[in-house]
Formats: structure tokens, sequence, C-alpha cells
């Protein structure tokens, strides 16, 4: 229940000559779920320990409701981990685990149990107090590091990767757990990940990392549809930028040059097989059945354009020739910078 | 949306003529066995190998249990001679005999005394070595585990002489703590690699988790970090004491004839011939070894083991 | 990686590196200043290289016995290398085969591992010693007589003993080490050798061999280092002449006449160089992958 301040932080590694994380803010509001998108190494997990204090930046500063938390230990500040390993304690039970937080801050052995219970039961695993870590599934561990890191009502919950070592029925199973569980208690949460899906369907504010700075910081709906610069487009799944005539059907050569793009998403990418207006023709490379839709992709001119129909959706041919149609209710202008 | 894989188009499948299979004689009916290259020795009946096989187990198994059975063969019997292949006559007068002797008594104090404080102390200014070197990389790391490892290659005579010397001037030669500090130098070196291997195997992680769940660095310590790294912590420390127990050199160069263990006791009775008392000697001296190794024996993958004594 | 600005790693190492430099600094200071004749317990304090001059020409008492006995050791040390190397080969290639049988396997080779080198002479003493158990068995058997006319297997004048005391406690040690690697090997490899047709013999040479070789090699090394500057074996299980190197060493070390010490003092440390630089070696290889 805590709003958080991430402020100009930088941090550099010593082996490593460029910084981790440079000039790094991020504001997330009380109660707020924000996702922090971006491949592996842009800084995510240096940042989650920051705001824990288990490592110290070399610059910059963390604030809880505007208090520097900076000169806090660790074990003060109630900004709790959860890892895509459970790590939870092998010698401890379930309920000793989930107990922990609880225990080494002082609390009865009648509230710990108590709370234990009511937890188990918030996460779909009543009754399993005894049994030992070894003994759960992937999923279950992770709900029990959940719990386990819930029942200390901490200010700020910071999510690694939670989910990313799990079955996809049993990671979608807990995205919705984990969404309605932070959504009930209110619990301000950063959600680390490199799955867009699993970003957009949890968090409130979504913020792309790319090589330690944030390129992009807006809801999911917008960023989805409405990705402002290149990278954060290409980081939401368009390929494909045109200049201004090629929208409009005119060939012309490369992007590179422009400095305003327009992008469109695969998912509104017209193919057929009469020219109409705006259209360009292009060459079926390959089509490629996916269940609920049909991928393409059609060399255009020197572009390779992918795109997705919903079905029933035409199954082209390699080498047909076909045109392609960029409908202009959703081309979007995108800035060519990274 | 799972897609399955597409078919592979028909050109990705070898065919006869690709290069994997050009290399094979074919003989009749393509058999795939039959190939001509032969084995340089004839030796190829099955046969020749199972009878040594089996009888290589017989004989591992043998050289393995042997010593102890001929030990308690020695030390029970009463009456021995040669030629006869086995005692007919059993008693325990010999341990019981070489038990009450003073002197056995005290190299076998001395002994357990030594070890015990040998394992305790190379625990202790181990623990926090091994821990660094496992875990963190900082300059300087590889001369410190040089040094650290030096004295597992450096003959224990040539330290053993050297320190004698260097004893003699302190006024440490021919007491137990110099025997100790003497001891220290092989049994360091041992735990602090085994316990380094185990924490470079060790997810700080689980600590991390401890600390911001609000435990203190120091309950962090003793509920999680030692519960976690305590099996290698016991195998080091049982490891440590059976190298003390074991030493004979150093004691020997250190003790100047002062200090007197059983390996030393063993030692000069192995020169002067009794068989029995030598046997008995050893029983006594293998009780520790054979109660380590049952204790360990689970936790063992045998790399822990090294050529320390 | 945790930053502790007020904790360097230096902390933690600071008392196992002090005692260990310490310890081993000063012992081998002092030692090799007494080798060069800086005894101050006989008043002499001039640096003379008389005790290794007078090795390596073969003068005086320990000079003559100095190049017998290093022949010795080289030729046990080396026997016992070689030969237990091949046999553990052997062994841990037999071992790996056999799979899910690694428990009692695993356990009888640690246990002759954790076995002291002491106690495992002071057996071979009593089993082949002219009168020991062998010999028992063998008069019982009527194939002798007397002990006299048993072999001389232990505290012979060839080293038969003391290598075959090495024999048979560094294989166990050596299997070990191959079946750490062959264990981190998939099997496939020697399967797809049999596929393709190789006999055991040429799986062994072909696909084992060059597999283990680097941590062969490095073991054997260390073996062969240990058992050329081992003191207790060669001392139980010798002979007055010839003997081995450790053995000659502390005889001089010991002697009570105190300007020997410098010679024996000099043996060891002509050992130390040796094992160092066999040490070294073997460490080169270890760590080629």
């Amino acid at each position: 229940m805590t709003q958080v301040n991430l402020v100009s932080l930088t941090k550099r590694y010593p082996n490593q000559p460029a910084p981790v994380l440079k000039d790094f803010s991020l504001s997330v509001e009380n109660g707020e779920m924000v996702a922090l998108l971006g491949p592996s190494g842009s800084g995510k997990s240096t940042l989650l320990k920051l705001i824990t204090g288990i490592e110290r930046p070399d610059a910059g500063d963390v604030q809880f409701d505007g208090v520097s938390i900076l000169n806090m230990p660790s074990n003060k500040r109630g900004a709790v981990f959860m890892f895509q390993k459970s790590y939870l304690f092998p010698f401890l039970s379930v309920a000793e685990n989930i107990g922990f937080g609880l225990k080494v801050q002082g609390a009865s052995a009648e509230t710990i149990r108590t709370e234990v219970t009511h937890m188990l039961e918030l996460i779909g695993l009543p009754g399993m107090e005894k049994r030992k870590p070894a003994q759960l599934s992937g999923g279950e561990q992770q709900r029990v590091a959940l719990a386990r890191a819930l029942v200390t009502r901490p200010k700020l919950l910071l999510l690694d990767e939670p989910l990313s070592s799990l079955d996809t029925e049993v990671r979608l199973n807990l995205q919705e757990a984990i969404r309605s569980i932070q959504r009930e208690l209110g619990i301000t949460t950063i959600l680390v990940t490199h799955d867009l899906g699993e970003a957009m369907a949890m968090s409130y504010r979504m913020a792309l990392l790319l090589n330690g700075e944030i390129v992009a910081l807006d809801k999911p709906e917008n960023l989805f549809h409405r990705p402002r610069s290149l990278a954060a487009a290409k980081f939401m799944g368009v390929s494909t930028f045109l200049t201004g005539d090629q929208a409009w059907g005119r060939q012309e050569a490369g992007v590179e040059s422009c400095k305003k793009l327009y992008a469109i998403r695969p998912e509104h990418i017209r193919i057929q097989k009469e020219a109409c207006k705006n259209s360009m023709p292009g060459v079926v490379s390959d089509c490629i059945f996916r269940g609920e839709y049909v991928e393409y992709q059609v060399a255009v001119s020197e572009m390779t354009v992918r795109a997705q129909m919903p079905m029933p959706a035409p199954m082209f041919p390699h080498g047909e020739q076909v045109h392609v149609r960029f409908p202009a209710e959703h081309l979007f202008e995108v800035e060519n910078r990274v | 949306m799972k897609n399955p894989l597409p078919p592979p188009s028909p050109e990705r499948t070898p065919g006869r003529n690709s290069p994997i299979f050009k290399n094979q004689k074919w003989g009749k009916g393509q058999n795939f066995e039959q190939n001509n290259t032969t084995p340089p020795l004839k030796i190829r009946s099955l046969d020749f190998w199972g009878r040594l096989g089996g009888g290589l187990r017989f004989g591992l198994y043998f050289v393995l249990a042997a010593p102890l059975l001929l030990f308690i063969l020695y030390a029970f019997s009463n009456r021995w001679f040669f030629p006869q292949p086995f005692p007919v006559e059993w008693t325990s007068a010999a341990l019981v005999r070489t038990l009450s002797d003073t002197r056995v008594l005290a190299g076998l104090l001395d002994s357990l005394g030594i070890a015990a404080i040998v394992s305790l102390l190379s625990l202790a200014l181990g623990f926090p070595a091994a821990r660094v070197l496992g875990l963190r990389q900082f300059r300087g790391r590889q001369i410190a585990w040089l040094v650290l490892f030096l004295p597992t290659v450096v003959p224990p005579l040539a330290i053993g002489m050297g320190l004698n010397i260097l004893f003699l001037q302190t006024g440490l030669a021919g007491t137990f703590l110099g025997v100790v500090l003497a001891h220290l130098i092989p049994t360091l070196p041992y735990v602090i690699f085994t316990l380094a291997g185990a924490y470079a195997r060790y997810d700080e992680n689980f600590e991390f988790q401890s600390l911001v769940l609000g435990a203190s660095p120091v309950r962090t310590f003793l509920t999680v970090t030692l519960r976690l790294i305590a099996p290698s912590l016991v195998v080091a420390a049982l490891f440590a004491f059976l190298i003390s127990w074991s030493q004979y050199l150093l004691t020997l160069l250190i003790g100047s004839g002062r200090i007197i263990t059983l390996p030393i006791l063993l030692f000069s009775a192995a020169s002067g011939g009794n068989p029995v008392t030598i046997a008995v000697l050893s029983l006594i001296f293998l009780a520790p070894p054979v109660l380590v190794i049952a204790i360990t024996a689970r936790h063992l993958r045998g790399g822990e083991i090294r050529e320390q004594y | 990686m945790r930053s502790h600005p007020l904790f360097s790693p230096w902390f933690s190492l600071a008392p196992a590196l002090t005692i260990v430099t310490v310890l081993l600094g000063a012992s081998l200071v002092y030692g090799v200043a007494q080798s060069l004749g800086l005894m101050s317990v006989i008043g002499q304090d001039t640096l003379s290289l008389d005790a290794y001059r007078n090795l390596f020409t073969g003068q005086g008492m320990a000079g003559r016995e100095f190049w017998g006995s290093l022949a010795f050791s080289l030729w046990v040390s080396i026997a016992s290398t070689l030969i237990s190397s091949a046999l553990a080969l052997l062994v841990a290639v037999w071992l790996s085969e056999r799979r899910g049988s690694g428990g009692a396997e695993n356990l009888a080779l640690n246990w002759n591992l954790a076995f002291p080198h002491l106690v495992w002479s002071v057996a071979l003493l009593l089993f082949l010693s002219q009168s020991g158990l062998l010999a028992r068995w063998a008069a019982a058997a009527g194939i002798i007589q007397t002990p006299a006319d048993f072999p001389v297997l232990v505290r012979d004048r060839y080293g038969i003993g003391i290598t075959l005391h090495y024999v048979s406690k560094e294989i166990p040690f050596l299997a070990l080490i191959i079946l750490a690697v062959l264990r981190t090997q998939p099997a496939g490899y020697d399967l797809v050798a049999e596929n393709l047709g190789a006999s055991r013999w040429q799986r062994l040479r072909y696909v084992t061999l060059p597999q283990v070789a680097p941590a062969l090699l490095s073991g054997a090394l260390l073996v062969f280092a240990f058992i050329f500057s081992s003191y207790e074996v060669p001392a139980l299980l010798g002979v007055n002449y010839p003997r081995m190197l450790p053995a000659l060493a502390l005889r001089f070390f010991n002697d009570p006449d105190l300007r020997s010490r410098a010679d024996g003092m000099a043996i060891s440390l002509v050992i130390t160089v040796i094992v160092l630089i066999v040490a070294a070696v073997s460490l080169k290889k270890g760590e080629q992958k």
C-alpha cells in the first residue's frame, strides 16, 4: 500500500563497460501494478535488487511514500520478492515457509496459524500445511511463495518473472490468481517479465526497458495499439513500417531515411487476390495456419510484410500473386528513433 | 493456438546418394551391421570379458574389505603360529590389555583431542574463507586460491622439517598447541575447498528471500544459511578430523617425541613385530574412519576425499 | 552479487590466509635456510651450498646414497602410477557400464579412500610378510615349508611391497576421478561407437580414453607426486637400502650429527621442487577440457 518513486537510478557493475541502469526513473501509484518488459540483460532484475536493498545504486534514490529508503536495510523495507524459482526453504514445511515473515517479526503462534490458514485458502491450497516444498508441483510452489510474500502485508510486491518456468496452463491460472489477489488486496506491485501477453494481462501500466532505459510507458492498450517509437512498436509485435508513399500504395525505396513512419499491426493488414485502391502487389512467400488465424508472409517490393487474418481466411500457396492493403484507419505514426 | 510443425518437404530427407551413406559398404541385403573393420585384438567372445569382470569384482571387494577382517583375525587370536591358516583359539585378552596400557590410552586421548580441536578450528577459520571463495568474484581471488592450495602440494616432509626448526625457536616444539597448528596445514585447504565447492552450488537467493521477509542478517545466517550448508559442513568437519587423526609424519616431526599419538604408537608397534598388538592397535586406530564413512556414506560423491593421507 | 561496502572479501579470508602463509611460508624459509647451512643451533651462519653440492656430486654420507635413492624413488613412483592408472581405467570403465549399481561400488571405493595409508601398509605387512597370513595359508596348503620359503614381498629390496601398497590404494582414487568424468559425459558416445561397429577394446581406446585423458593424466601426476614425497609407507614397507628419498631425508635430518640436518633438509627440498613441478603440470592438464 505504498507509492513508490524511483528517481534517476544508475548502477554499473565492475566488470561491465556500460551501466546496467542509467538514469532510470519511474513512479508507481498506490495499489498499482506496473509491468517492466524487456529482453534479458536489460537491467530489470538489477532494478528489483536496488529496490529491495540487496544492491546499492551508484546514483539516484528509491522512495516509499516520498521518503527515501536508501539507507534502510533490506529486512526493514517491506519490499518483498518473488523469483522464477520459488526459493521455498526446503527444510521448512509449507506452513512454516508461509509463516516465516511473521515469525521473524515476532508475531504470536496463534496469529501465525490463523494467517497461514487464511493464506492457504486464498491461494487455493487448503490443508497443505504439513507438506514439504519438494512434494509440491512447480505451480503449487509458486503459489506458496506468493502466500509467503503476501502474508507479511508488504508495502511493495516485486515479481521477477515468477511464472516463466511453469507450464502454459499452470501459468495462465496463476496469472489470473495473482491478478485478482493483487487487485483485491490493493498491493503496489512491480512485475518484471519478458512475456508480452503476461504483462498486458496483469498490469495497469507497462514500461518497456531497453538497455537500462525506459523507451515507452503507458497503459497496455495504448502501447499495443499505438506505440510511439520504432523500438516500442517492434516490441509489441509490429513489423511493418511504411513511408508515407508506401502507406498510400505507392512503391518506394526503404524506410531508413524517413523520420516519420507509419506502422500498422499485423492483424489489420489485408491480403487479397484483387487489386484495389491503395493496394500494393506482392508475392506470397509463406502461409501458416495457426488455428484461429492465418499468418501470411508476403514479399512486397523489398519488404517482407507479415500479416494475420482471422479465420475463415484464404490459404494462398507459395508464389501466389496477391495484393496487400493497409486500411487507413489502422495506420498510426511512429517516430523513427530507438 | 498450438501449431503443429509442417511436414518436412521431400527434399529434406537424406537420400540414398547423400554423403551420409556413401562410406558404407553395402553387402547383400544392405545389412548395416556388416562392415569391414576388424578389431586389432582377436578377443571378441563375451565370455572372456564376463569372466574377467566377475573376477575383477570379486577382487575389488576382497581387496577393499579384507584389511578389516585381517585385523580382526589377528587381534582376537590366541597363540596363533605359523603355519596355521586360521587361529584356533580366540581371546579378547589382547584388546583388553592394550586398552589398559597407559601409553595407549594417553595416545588415544591425545589423538582424539588434537583431531577434535583441529577439526573445529579449521571449520571456524575455513568457513568464512570458503564462502567468499565460492560466492564472490574479486581481484586476487586466484592468488588467494593458490596460496590456500599450496599446502596440498608441498610435501608434508618439507613442511614438517621446516616447521620443526621454527617451532624449536619459538618454543612450540613438542607442545600440544604446536601439533594442533601443524595439523591445520593439511586440514585447512581441505575444509576450504570442500566448503567452497558447496558454496559454488549454493544459491544466495534463499538468503535474499529471508532478508526481504524481515529476518535480520544474523537470523538469516543461523536459520537459513547454516541449514542449507549443513551437510557439507558436517562432511568437511568429519574429514578434517580424519586427516588430523591419521597424521604421522607431522606429529612425529613437531611432537619431538613428547606428543605421542595413536599413529605413532602403531608405527613403532609395526616396526616391532608382534602381530597381535599391531592388529589391536590398528583396530582401535580404524574405529573413527569406519564410523565417519558409515555416517557420511550417503552424502559422499567420492570427490571429497583427496590425497591427504 | 552482493555489494558490501564495508566487508571486503579479504576480511573473511584473513584468518585462514594468515595461518597458511605464516606456517607454510616460515617453514619453507627456515627449511631453505637450514639447507643452505644457516643453522644458529651450532653457531653456523654462513651461506653454503655444501649440502646441495654433496648431494649432486655424490660426496658425503648423504651424497653417496642420493642418486641411488632418487632412482629407486622414481622407479617405484612411476611404476606404481602407471600400473594403478591402467587398472583404474579398466575398473572405472567396467563400473560405469553397470547401470544402477553405483551404490555398493561407490561405497567400497570411498571406504578404501578413507582408509589411512599407515593402516593399509600395516595390513599389507601382516598379510604378505614371510610369516604373515598368506604365508600361513601357503604353508597349510603345502606349497612352502618354512617362513623363509615364502618370497620377500614386503620389506624387500625392489620396492615390491611399496608398489603393491600404492597400486591398491590409488586405483580407487583414480577410478573415482575417471568415473566422475564418465558420468558427466552422455552415455551416448559409447553407444554410438558400438552402434557403428567398434569393439569394446576400440571403444576404450578411441572413445573413452580421449574423454578421460586430461583428468586421468592430471590425477596420475598428483598420484606420482604424492608417492614420490610420502614417508610413512616406504618407512614401514621398505628396507634400509635402497631407501626412497623421503626416508633418506628424514634419516639424515634426525642424525645426531647436526651437520647432517642440512643434508636431510636439502634432500627434502629437492623432493619439494620436483613435486611442485609435477603438480604445476598436473594443474595445467587438469584445466584443459
